[in-house]
């Protein structure tokens, strides 16, 4: 048995933390009751983000679209400015977990989780997203790439919680693709994952793109020698080819219960054969 | 209740979905008896080994808990087993997988529980352990049982396959390897026990054999079976893994030492994958050969199942791995060796498609190789050498029931997925290949010979005038009790509202057996028919005594009445009720399954079971789309053909069926219990994957009806036929696709990529 404070605001909030700093902090509880239950961590009490307002919602500012820390999967699936303005992180959002651990589970959760498998990572990395940080008397942002420093860590202070996602608008790129591959449909951890955005001109020729790898590295990996291959030329099955080459080259993958390193620095690469089929 | 025909041959929905649904239903989890106690399992952790001390001095003391017990408090010979009894209740010397429960600690509340079992220290001395069936047979190899690492081995020898093979035009050899399945039951192992004051002992449990836990816990314990009474309700899935002792002997020696308080075990999830029993990991050899025209000639298989640290099932597992080693096929010269061996792994036990499922993964791959051998198509291939009744099977038993894979892959020929399969496999998308793939099986319903396959069935009359059936055989999802309702329902000419069934209670009903096999609908139905007959004649009877007619002819038994028919004149149940004396209200009827009347002189090894003479067939064929830069397999479309006889439910049947093929799938692609030197990897479901409703497509499920006349109504088991065939035909499916041959499940991208890459 435990005691969970749940704040309706973010001076409740403070005032409560004050008085319990060891509590844990957490939102949809998707990552941290699981730890919990298998006895990684027994935190002495609990805070739970979920039913402060100022944490939820998304809005528009200017070249981002500011999202609430305490955002639902679900409610970002179904949010017009994100679907509008971030299509890459729906399609990420769509294959997060299953329907139950998205009506749950939050955008702020998945970051704060920090797991290089998380869903949301790479199309944040690609989107050039960062975190704004709150603290009682102070706030600070940076970027999600900075945020994110290993497995399981971050840079949030003691005291500090994360309030929002600033995403950057990806208007300019016209192919927006997310893909997984995991072991199964649903309720699957990444296998390995690739964020890509692409601006192609008229005449199909790659512009600008983003490319940002899941699940092959301590935290998300990017590639501006894929990147700089692909840019100026067509994508073209050749084109992708070696870009792919970089892609495995960048990547370092581990071995688990779900994949071995070998199987996972080759699918790195495929995945961006993908572009084709979807340009 | 709603007025609601039950009668055989229409799709009546589930009459406990209600309750089910609505929770009104209680499984053997929902029960709390006041005042319990919880008890749990301290488990060895160490694959092999000699146990030197077990400290539970600060368990013991810690408040709140009631008792910890080692194995010097279990009475009888604290041995647990089904044919062998070779598993301690608690061990005391000896731990031979992780698995192993070494003391049992009854507390007052699962924190406590939770808090004692930590608590407790065991010393174990680490014994050099084997993991793998045949190097567990060499010489040198770890003992693990004082009678060696041998639980069975046996010999099905049929003709002269080793000439035969000389008179082959093609041969074609590979080697299949099947891993661990878990069961997966969304209601872990668990029930509630207590100790009468008179000494007996109640349980409520979740198990598919009430009638044989009694005798079980008596033998571990040194008590009588008749002071043992096992309540079985409705249980939450079960697939084989609840047909023997899971909680039962710890329970009960729990009760004996809770002064008479009620005791409650229930396994996590983790425990239920370290201590439950699983799908036997197996390796097959195999050689087979055609002649030039296309007729299977010779086969030589060499199996090896792993049976893990105690026998469970494993050898009667294994006997039906090898009875259906040569398929559902005419094959005149078989030679099929198998060994199911003692490992440090955990338990093998039973499993829907127990043994089969395994050797169905080669028999159908090897079908579809010499097939390919012989330039034939691989469906005309199958039909031309598929079993039919007057044949002899692949271990020389005279098939002189229903036998109908021959109509199955008709109906799969004429369907539509069949005919438009080559189409379909055209309009593959970027980077995506398509193939379809077959698979024809089967699977032994009954206990097969040397264990009668028997079933007591109990009608009871009641003073309301309703019918009350007394089950022997528990549900434990698969629909029987509906079936049951059925049959009563048809021969007793009665709506829901006058039918009640009781499940599996051993002091009220009468024995039947256990629910598995896919005797169950079967053996206890021809029980039951037999009880309603004479219910229905005694009430016919009864209704001429009241309406003094001369004589019994001329009675019908309607709903809520019996009519004698000439005169018009009715006698309502009603009334017919509050008339009957106790003595009078009930009707048994009892039955044996046949068995093979023609034995083979072969299968020496094997203890019971062997040979069987009632099979179900299937013919399925799977739609599969492989995608080049994943390797990853999805099925795309199912077509699942079934053979058992009539269908007392079609959407029980199709039920059935559908959840086989699902499981099936899981097998293929991606369910393995993933293990390294005993330790299970994947102890839990966020990496012991199933699928999901999105990895399983539709399934198209069709019966083709014949008609086997010893089975109630016509009908034959068919749970696990299904469950049989979905590996080899996914496994066709892919090679037909992309020319990669796949001998060892499960079929993960990771396994795909790499193989397709090595392809030229």
């Amino acid at each position: 048995m435990k005691n969970v404070f749940l704040p309706h605001s973010l001076a409740d909030l403070w005032r409560h933390w004050e008085n319990e700093p060891a509590a844990a902090v957490y939102a949809g509880g998707t990552d941290l009751f699981v730890k919990m239950r298998s006895g990684a961590i027994n935190p002495p009490s609990l805070i739970c983000l979920e039913r402060i307002e100022e944490l939820k919602g998304a809005e528009e500012k200017g070249d981002f679209i500011r999202i609430g820390s305490c955002a639902t999967h679900a409610h970002l699936l179904e949010n017009s400015l994100v679907r509008k303005h971030l299509p890459v992180l729906v399609q990420a959002i769509k294959v997060l977990g299953s329907p139950a651990v998205r009506n749950m589970g939050t955008i702020g959760g998945n970051l704060c989780a920090a797991s290089p498998a998380g869903d949301t990572l790479p199309p944040l990395y690609a989107l050039d997203a960062e975190v704004e940080l709150r603290r009682q008397d102070d706030s600070r942002r940076l970027a999600v790439k900075d945020f994110l420093v290993g497995p399981g860590q971050t840079l949030i202070g003691q005291g500090e919680i994360l309030a929002a996602v600033w995403a950057r608008k990806a208007d300019g790129y016209n192919l927006h693709h997310y893909e997984k591959v995991g072991q199964r449909k649903a309720l699957a951890i990444s296998v390995v994952s690739l964020a890509s955005l692409v601006r192609l001109s008229s005449a199909g020729v790659v512009e600008n793109v983003r490319l940002a790898w899941g699940s092959v590295g301590p935290t998300i990996v990017m590639c501006p020698e894929a990147e700089k291959a692909l840019i100026g030329k067509r994508l073209t099955l050749e084109t992708l080819r070696k870009a792919a080459v970089y892609a495995r080259q960048a990547v370092s993958p581990i071995s688990d219960l779900r994949a071995d390193a070998g199987y996972r620095r080759t699918l790195a690469g495929n995945l961006l054969l993908r572009l084709l089929a979807c340009s | 209740m709603k007025k609601e025909l039950l009668e055989v041959g229409y799709a009546v929905p589930r009459q406990d979905a209600r309750a089910k649904v609505t929770g009104e239903e209680k499984y053997a989890l929902d029960h709390y008896p006041e005042n319990l106690l919880w008890a749990g399992a301290k488990r060895a952790g160490v694959a092999h080994g000699r146990i030197l001390e077990i400290d539970f001095a600060a368990a013991e003391a810690l408040p709140g808990v009631f008792a910890v017990l080692t194995r010097k408090d279990v009475p009888g010979t604290n041995r647990q087993g089904i044919v062998h009894k070779d598993q301690p209740v608690l061990a005391g010397e000896r731990v031979r997988h992780r698995g192993d429960p070494v003391a049992l600690v009854l507390a007052e509340n699962r924190e406590v529980l939770a808090q004692a079992l930590s608590l407790i220290r065991v010393e174990i001395e680490p014994l050099p352990a084997v993991f793998d069936p045949e190097e567990a047979l060499k010489p040198d190899a770890p003992r693990i049982h004082e009678r060696g690492n041998l639980l069975l081995h046996a010999k099905i020898e049929k003709g002269k396959a080793e000439e035969a093979f000389s008179e082959c035009a093609v041969v074609v050899v590979e080697t299949f390897e099947a891993p661990c399945q878990e069961h997966c039951f969304l209601e872990t192992e668990n029930g509630v026990a207590w100790q009468e004051p008179d000494g007996k002992i109640v349980m409520i449990v979740s198990t598919q054999a009430p009638f044989r836990d009694r005798f079980e816990i008596a033998h571990a314990l040194g008590l009588e079976a008749g002071s043992i009474r096992i309540i079985s309700p409705y249980l939450g899935g079960a697939f084989g893994g609840k047909d023997g002792a899971t909680v039962q002997c710890l329970l009960a020696l729990a009760a004996l030492h809770a002064q008479g308080r009620p005791v409650k075990m229930w396994w996590e999830r983790e425990e239920s994958f370290a201590a439950g029993y699983k799908r036997h990991a197996a390796r097959m050899y195999y050689r087979a050969g055609a002649r030039a025209d296309g007729t299977l000639h010779a086969l030589q298989c060499r199996l090896y199942y792993d049976s893990g640290a105690y026998a469970h099932l494993g050898g009667e597992v294994l006997e039906l791995g090898m009875e259906h080693a040569g398929g559902p096929y005419r094959i005149p010269h078989t030679d099929i060796e198998g060994w199911c061996v003692y490992t440090n792994n955990p338990i093998g036990g039973a499993m829907r498609g127990f043994g089969v499922c395994q050797v169905s993964f080669a028999f159908e791959r090897v079908m579809d190789l010499l097939a390919a051998k012989l330039g034939l198509d691989p469906l005309d291939f199958r039909l031309k050498n598929a079993l039919q009744r007057g044949d002899r099977n692949c271990t020389g038993v005279t098939l002189v029931h229903s036998t109908g894979i021959v109509p199955c892959l008709e109906a799969l020929k004429r369907h539509a997925l069949w005919t438009g399969r080559e189409k379909w496999k055209l309009s593959a998308g970027p980077f995506k290949k398509r193939g379809a793939g077959l698979a024809a099986v089967f699977n032994a319903m009954g206990y097969g010979r040397g264990l009668p396959d028997s079933a007591v069935a109990k009608v009871e009359f009641t003073p309301e005038g309703r019918f009350r059936i007394y089950s022997g055989v528990p549900d434990m999802g698969q629909g029987n009790a509906t079936a049951f309702l059925q049959i009563a329902g048809e021969i007793l000419c009665q709506d829901a509202s006058r039918l009640e069934l009781i499940q599996p209670d051993t002091e009220r009903c009468l024995p039947a057996g256990s629910s598995s096999a896919g005797r169950t609908t079967y053996t206890f139905g021809n029980a039951l028919i037999r009880a309603c007959r004479e219910m229905k004649a005694k009430l016919c009877h009864r209704a001429a005594l009241v309406l003094m007619a001369d004589e019994e002819r001329g009675f019908a038994l309607l709903p809520g009445k019996v009519r004698h028919l000439p005169s018009g004149r009715d006698v309502d149940l009603d009334f017919l009720a509050r008339l009957l004396p106790e003595a009078d209200r009930s009707s048994v009827g009892q039955t044996v399954m046949p068995v093979s009347q023609d034995v083979p002189d072969t299968g020496k090894g094997f203890i019971i079971g062997f040979p069987h003479v009632f099979f179900s067939y299937a013919a399925h064929l799977a739609y599969v789309e492989i995608d080049e830069l994943t390797g990853k397999i999805e099925v795309r479309e199912y077509l699942a053909v079934t053979e058992g006889g009539r269908v007392i439910n079609p959407q029980g049947f199709e039920q059935q069926v559908h959840g086989a093929v699902a499981q099936g799938i899981g097998y293929a692609l991606m369910e393995q219990v993933a293990l390294d030197q005993g330790q299970i990897l994947n102890p839990n479901f966020a990496d012991y994957l199933l699928p999901t409703s999105l990895d399983v497509p539709d399934i198209v499920s069709v019966s083709v009806e014949t008609v086997e006349p010893t089975g109630p109504f016509g009908m034959k088991g068919i749970g696990e036929v299904g469950a049989n065939a979905p590996v080899p035909a996914i496994a066709g499916a892919v090679e037909d696709a992309i020319g990669v041959r796949l001998t060892r499940s499960p079929f993960t991208g990771g396994r795909v990529l790499s193989m397709l890459e090595e392809t030229p």
